[in-house]
């Protein structure tokens, strides 16, 4: 039935999709507020939780940086085998972000690995059927070199594993996701831009509200079930309140190399707990 | 009958559908796939669309923020889509000071609204997307968005 109304969407978008920038060039003239109240915005629920991008997103940024040599980035460790499942999505997370490294490098046998190991993880938590489609489909693409379809898929498997974890009602493993291939992705964001500081690259850490977020997040983690007091998601929260002051700068004040160099250290150090078993 | 053929027909049956009212297909799912098809012309010029999609359903008049952490150096366009023929929706990006940071080309039409942003500076973002009218009480919205 999936496939089938997926089916059904790219027949809408071939036949409507064509149009709709025809469509756009005709649009009239639209009225839209110069500002909004941001206070009074917070204050109300009407906020969506900041959606958390994707490590590509950043990567993208940070290749119009200058050149950057991904492939000293790619990883194909296996990492520990775990049993607690809030560690299996802290490290399912990483690996999905290992994924857009190799694809930078456009390293196809990491690829590879990567799609067979995002399987592996999926499996270990209970949701390896919705995943298999898309581990097939990374492999297929890497061995065509169709590094934006593998990105795409990447993508497809982050959401097929957040949404089939959501659906068992472990939003809380689905957020450990996410938060394991941000941590993953700031680690190698900060080793870049600290080889080779700028303050442009310095500033697409400039993100303290995701930090917010994924604090808030982590000291929701239900305290009752034992598999959610696994260190590493203690030694996750202190960190992430050590890099908090560091990235929230404003006004005309930067993000320093100091602070760089410091946040990759902390994210190393946390990303080595995620990916080894203690 | 080939696969073209398929794809045709299946379209051709769902945009009918589509424009009779969306009565048969409410759904936020059927609003994603209008914001995908405000998104399928800006992938040819190199944008990436996220899997991800924010949605709900608003009444007339009503707006909704989504908080988003945007990337200087990249390039970003928020497409929303409704499944209801007659509604009229907007899609506006704010600062996180709340001062309007949009590029001017965005637009509004039928089931879709656009907008388009190139960050002077990394950090949050407010998309307020609104319904501003519809013939439903409540109109089913979704929010996609690409970058490059």
């Amino acid at each position: 039935m999936r496939s089938f109304i997926n089916f059904c969407r790219l027949g809408v978008c071939i036949s409507v999709g064509l149009t709709t920038a025809a469509r756009a060039a005709q649009a009239p003239a639209r009225h839209v507020d110069e500002r909004i109240d941001v206070k009074n915005l917070k204050l109300s629920t009407t906020v969506q939780d900041v959606v958390v991008p994707l490590p590509g997103e950043i990567f993208t940024a940070l290749n119009k940086l200058g050149s950057v040599n991904w492939g000293e980035h790619v990883r194909t460790d296996k990492g520990g085998n775990f049993m607690e499942r809030p560690r299996v999505a802290l490290l399912l997370g990483t690996v999905i972000a290992d994924g857009f490294i190799a694809v930078q490098a456009q390293n196809a046998p990491a690829v590879k690995d990567i799609g067979q190991r995002v399987l592996k993880l999926s499996q270990q938590i209970g949701v390896g059927n919705s995943i298999t489609p898309h581990a097939k489909a990374i492999i297929e693409a890497a061995d065509k070199a169709r590094w934006e379809n593998v990105r795409l898929e990447l993508d497809r498997t982050q959401k097929s594993v957040q949404d089939a974890m959501n659906e068992l009602h472990d939003e809380k493993l689905s957020q450990l996701v996410s938060l394991g291939g941000w941590l993953r992705g700031t680690e190698v964001l900060t080793a870049v831009v600290t080889k080779r500081f700028s303050p442009e690259g310095a500033e697409l850490l400039h993100q303290p509200d995701l930090l917010v977020h994924f604090q808030t997040q982590l000291q929701q983690m239900p305290a009752d079930k034992a598999e959610f007091k696994a260190p590493i998601i203690h030694e996750i929260s202190e960190a992430l309140g050590q890099v908090r002051p560091m990235i929230e700068v404003s006004g005309p004040a930067k993000i320093t190399q100091e602070s760089v160099k410091k946040i990759n250290d902390i994210t190393t150090r946390l990303d080595f707990g995620i990916v080894t078993r203690e | 009958m080939n696969s073209r053929a398929k794809i045709f027909l299946i379209a051709s049956a769902l945009s009918i559908l589509s424009a009779s009212g969306g009565l048969i297909f409410a759904s936020v799912d059927d609003a994603q796939s209008f914001a995908l098809e405000a998104a399928a012309p800006y992938v040819k010029e190199g944008f990436q669309v996220r899997e991800d999609y924010w949605g709900g359903d608003l009444g007339s008049g009503e707006k909704k923020a989504v908080r988003q952490q945007l990337f200087k150096g990249n390039e970003y366009w928020f497409w929303m889509g409704t499944e209801v023929e007659r509604a009229k929706i907007s899609v506006h990006i704010y600062d996180s000071e709340g001062k309007l940071a949009e590029q001017p080309d965005g637009w509004e039409k039928g089931h879709f609204a656009a907008a388009h942003i190139i960050p002077k500076a990394t950090g949050s973002y407010f998309i307020i997307v609104a319904v501003e009218e519809s013939p439903e009480e409540r109109t089913h919205w979704a929010l996609v968005y690409g970058f490059r």
